[in-house]
């Protein structure tokens, strides 16, 4: 394993303390950095027990259940409630967790694992084999309603209990992001004593086993988090014994990002789960905040287009407008200058990410023209759009409506135009755009997907992920048989050098196909009073973790 | 009892005016485009499982024809059931009802704020000299004017962004309820008090104002005492308005104050498309006009005995 090539540092930590460099000086830091990892607070004495924190957050998933939501938020929700079966440490790598080993068999279809006794939920009930074994079943249970989970373990097909603590779950295929899935948030483990008596109670009061229960909730207002007393099953990488210091979580729904950062300023809320770009720079410069800009994994932001239909059938009108964005200048405007570019289609934090992608997609307007001419696109209409045997390039990319268009298309609009297409944004309400998406009715979509394992390329970019009989991400219609062998390579591969080599062809066989312009990375963003100390952060997503954090008096 | 007929009849008007609203919303959001199914199980970043798929339409009844839903949508009404939210997945009287005590509030407090102002400035600023008349009356016109997000930004910026006096958002306590009840209780103001002084100008002029005033009353208790209760009938009529002002009003205002309430609640379904709450709303918002117009129109029979309302 080369540690150039698969950056050991998703461990966030050394990046919390150096957020004031410049992104790029980041990256290239912490790739290169291989120890272990820092302290992460500032000294601020002993942890003091008792108080509850305010926490603002910009969506409200409407539903607790981890199993029943794909909701954003659930990665720093669930983290409050739920423990997971296993974990992702500092460096990334699979630790444990609710399972305190397991076994692989050769053939990468049946895992064994090992569980943590003396675990119990918040109703009372035990943490045991038989509830792993419920859990998976409400998770691919079709009442759930499962838009996330039940995919991430589609190859699980049974399991068997083989004693109190040990239970055998079997697989259909080799599938090593099973135990990466298993450490995301909407795959904590509920109460099997609920799962059994009142499944469908679990959306409004959720039972877990995590450091908070959910006290109160009031749907599209807040959530009213208490300590569990008696919890003592937190990870490793959290750093810290036994309960909660935290008295309690008060999470308050403030969709609107002018008041999120308004009132975390005047001292209403100590944390904000997500704080605008356009709020980043004030509340850096503020000494009496904590504020984070982390890197997510997975897939980026990227413009991916439709490779089905004209004009991105063609691959050279792909490159030519892959080559016709200035990236740089989208981002910097974007972001405020918070955001990394990328030009790769996999985040630089990913495990197996490869660096030599870098450089490749670059912004080009002279080759972009020239593509363009050479691909028959060379005449031009009245309003300088370029045409072909009479017809107009146009890109159409759907996107949710709002009152301001998309500022990123907006902006991809005008790069585009430059070279001569017409990109037309077109505006729909959420439930059209959906049915829009799945029937390939676009020539290009925006958007990222984020998750700890890198067979997120699998997810976006296979061909079995095209929507047909199922619904799929793979919103680009790649379908390429060299590329598909790759990734399932890959995720049949243990974690080692075969897996890396075939993730690396497949990211450098992404360039060739280019699927879309990557544009990029989609941080989480977050800031807190700096009266709280001990904030952890996941390194599935990196939002933060409370289990041990506390407030100065 | 001519008058217990008239509730009665007024009550069945009441039912046809409800089924109706249920029929209409329910065409509508029917006929918006868009899978239902594909936006229950989560949008854009969803991979659900078809048999995940196949559940949701058959649990909500999504792959049978119109006259099906609706006939079962009309049958469980009928029942006092109004189904499940597809978003909250719990029952749709428990979804409004979680919500109705924060927006009654808001609206009671509301109307604490724009009652009283519109009675105080309309009786003080009725024929009064040219020039009060025309500032009280600009400010009015800015009031009902401006859209109720700018009035409550403006507070906004003012009282908790600069001056930090009462907390930017949410449903703790009553500080949090000033500025939210203070912007939709300014807009209300704005537009009443304009016809409330209207009609007292129209009083004020008549003879039996004169007549009170040569037996030697003073100005403040005519107008209280004779000319307010003339001039009330027109603004109860305009209590729809109100109702309508306080309703919409709140879903801008919940969005913007970061409150819970049905705005709030309105707007999420909306745009989730989550058929039965949004239903549920209109009957609600339709049933409380119904309540209204019945209340105020028993009211008038007490203000003015003369008034005979069919």
């Amino acid at each position: 394993m080369n540690a150039s090539v698969i950056p050991p540092a998703r461990n966030h930590r050394p990046v919390r303390r150096l957020t004031t460099l410049s992104a790029v000086a980041l990256v290239a830091l912490v790739s290169g950095c291989a120890g272990p990892a820092a302290s992460t607070s500032e000294a601020a004495g002993e942890p003091v027990s008792g108080g509850v924190l305010d926490v603002s957050i910009s969506a409200e998933p409407g539903c607790l259940d981890g199993h029943g939501i794909s909701a954003t938020q659930q990665q720093f929700l669930g983290r409050l409630i739920y423990d997971n079966v296993v974990t992702l440490d500092e460096n990334g790598d699979i630790a444990p967790y609710l399972a305190e080993s397991w076994d692989i068999s050769e053939d990468g279809r049946t895992y064994t694992f090992h569980l943590k006794e003396g675990v119990t939920f918040s109703d009372g009930s035990p943490w045991n084999a038989e509830v792993l074994g419920q859990n998976f079943e409400h998770m691919r249970d079709p009442a759930t309603k499962s838009p996330l989970a039940a995919a991430y373990i589609a190859p699980y097909v049974d399991g068997t209990v083989l004693d109190e603590y040990t239970f055998e779950a079997h697989l259909e295929y080799p599938y090593t992001p099973f135990l990466y899935t298993l450490a995301q948030s909407w795959l904590g483990m509920n109460s099997g004593k609920a799962i059994a008596e009142a499944p469908e109670t679990l959306c409004q009061q959720p039972i877990g086993t995590g450091p908070f229960t959910v006290a109160d909730y009031q749907p599209g207002q807040s959530i009213t988090y208490t300590k569990r007393e008696g919890y003592d099953w937190a990870p490793e990488w959290v750093e810290g014994d036994g309960e909660a210091y935290l008295d309690g979580v008060e999470v308050t729904l403030v969709g609107e990002p002018v008041i999120r950062h308004q009132s975390l300023v005047s001292g209403q809320y100590d944390l904000t789960e997500n704080l605008a770009p356009q709020n980043a720079a004030a509340v850096q410069a503020d000494p009496n905040f904590t504020y984070e800009n982390l890197p997510r994994t997975g897939s980026p932001y990227v413009l991916s287009f439709n490779l089905s239909r004209a004009p991105f059938d063609d691959l050279a009108v792909r490159q030519a407008f892959a080559a016709a964005v200035d990236t740089a200048a989208v981002t910097e405007s974007l972001g405020f200058g918070t955001y990394t570019p990328i030009d790769g289609f996999l985040s630089k934090e990913s495990k197996y990410y490869d660096p030599t992608v870098e450089g490749t997609l670059t912004h080009d307007p002279e080759r972009a023209n020239q593509l363009l001419d050479d691909a028959g696109w060379s005449e031009r209409d009245g309003e300088g759009f370029r045409t072909k045997d009479g017809r107009r390039l146009v890109v159409e990319v759907p996107t949710v409506e709002s009152s301001t268009p998309s500022p990123l298309l907006v902006q991809l609009q005008g790069e585009a135009r430059k070279v001569g297409f017409d990109l037309q944004i077109i505006q729909l309400p959420q439930a059209q755009l959906s049915e829009l998406r799945y029937a390939g009715d676009y020539d290009a979509l925006a958007g990222v997907w984020h998750t700890n394992t890198t067979d997120v390329l699998f997810i976006r970019y296979h061909s079995s992920e095209i929507t047909g009989e199922r619904i799929g991400q793979n919103s680009s219609y790649v379908d390429d048989p060299a590329l598909d062998e790759l990734l399932l390579t890959a995720r049949g591969s243990d974690d080692g050098p075969e897996a890396e080599e075939a993730y690396s062809k497949a990211q450098h066989r992404l360039l060739e196909i280019v699927p879309g312009v990557p544009l990029y990375e989609n941080p989480s963003q977050f800031a807190y009073a700096k009266t709280v100390h001990d904030v952890a952060v996941d390194t599935s997503h990196p939002v933060p973790v409370l289990t041990y954090a506390w407030k100065a008096e | 009892m001519p008058i217990l007929r008239r509730i009665l009849t007024r009550l069945l008007v009441g039912i046809g005016v409800l089924w109706g609203a249920a029929t209409l919303t329910f065409l509508a959001v029917y006929l918006i485009p868009g899978d239902t199914a594909l936006l229950i199980l989560g949008g854009p970043d969803a991979r659900p499982t078809a048999e995940t798929l196949a559940q949701v339409r058959s649990d909500y009844l999504l792959d049978q024809p119109f006259i099906v839903q609706y006939g079962s949508y009309l049958g469980n009404l009928l029942q006092g059931d109004l189904g499940q939210s597809y978003r909250l997945r719990l029952p749709v009287t428990d979804a409004i009802g979680q919500q109705i005590g924060a927006t009654a509030a808001l609206a009671a407090a509301a109307v604490a704020v724009a009652l009283p102002l519109t009675l105080a400035v309309a009786v003080l600023s009725a024929q009064r000299a040219n020039w009060i008349r025309s500032i009280v009356s600009g400010v009015e016109v800015v009031l009902a004017a401006t859209p109720t997000f700018i009035i409550g930004f403006a507070l906004l910026i003012v009282f908790s962004f600069s001056l930090r006096w009462f907390p930017i958002g949410g449903n703790q306590g009553v500080a949090a309820l000033v500025l939210p009840a203070l912007t939709l209780g300014l807009a209300v103001f704005g537009t009443l008090s304009q016809v409330l002084r209207n009609e007292l100008e129209d009083v004020l002029e008549q003879p039996f104002i004169l007549t009170a005033r040569s037996r030697g009353m003073r100005d403040l208790p005519v107008r209280v005492r004779h000319a307010l209760r003339h001039a009330a009938i027109p603004v109860m009529t305009m209590s729809g308005f109100v109702v309508a002002a306080l309703l919409g009003g709140s879903v801008i205002v919940e969005t913007l104050f970061s409150r819970q309430g049905i705005g709030s609640l309105t707007l999420a379904s909306v745009y989730n498309k989550d058929l039965p709450v949004i239903i549920g709303i209109v009957l609600l918002s339709a049933a409380v006009y119904v309540v209204v117009n019945l209340v105020i129109d028993l009211l008038y029979t007490l203000i003015d005995p003369k008034v005979v309302t069919a």
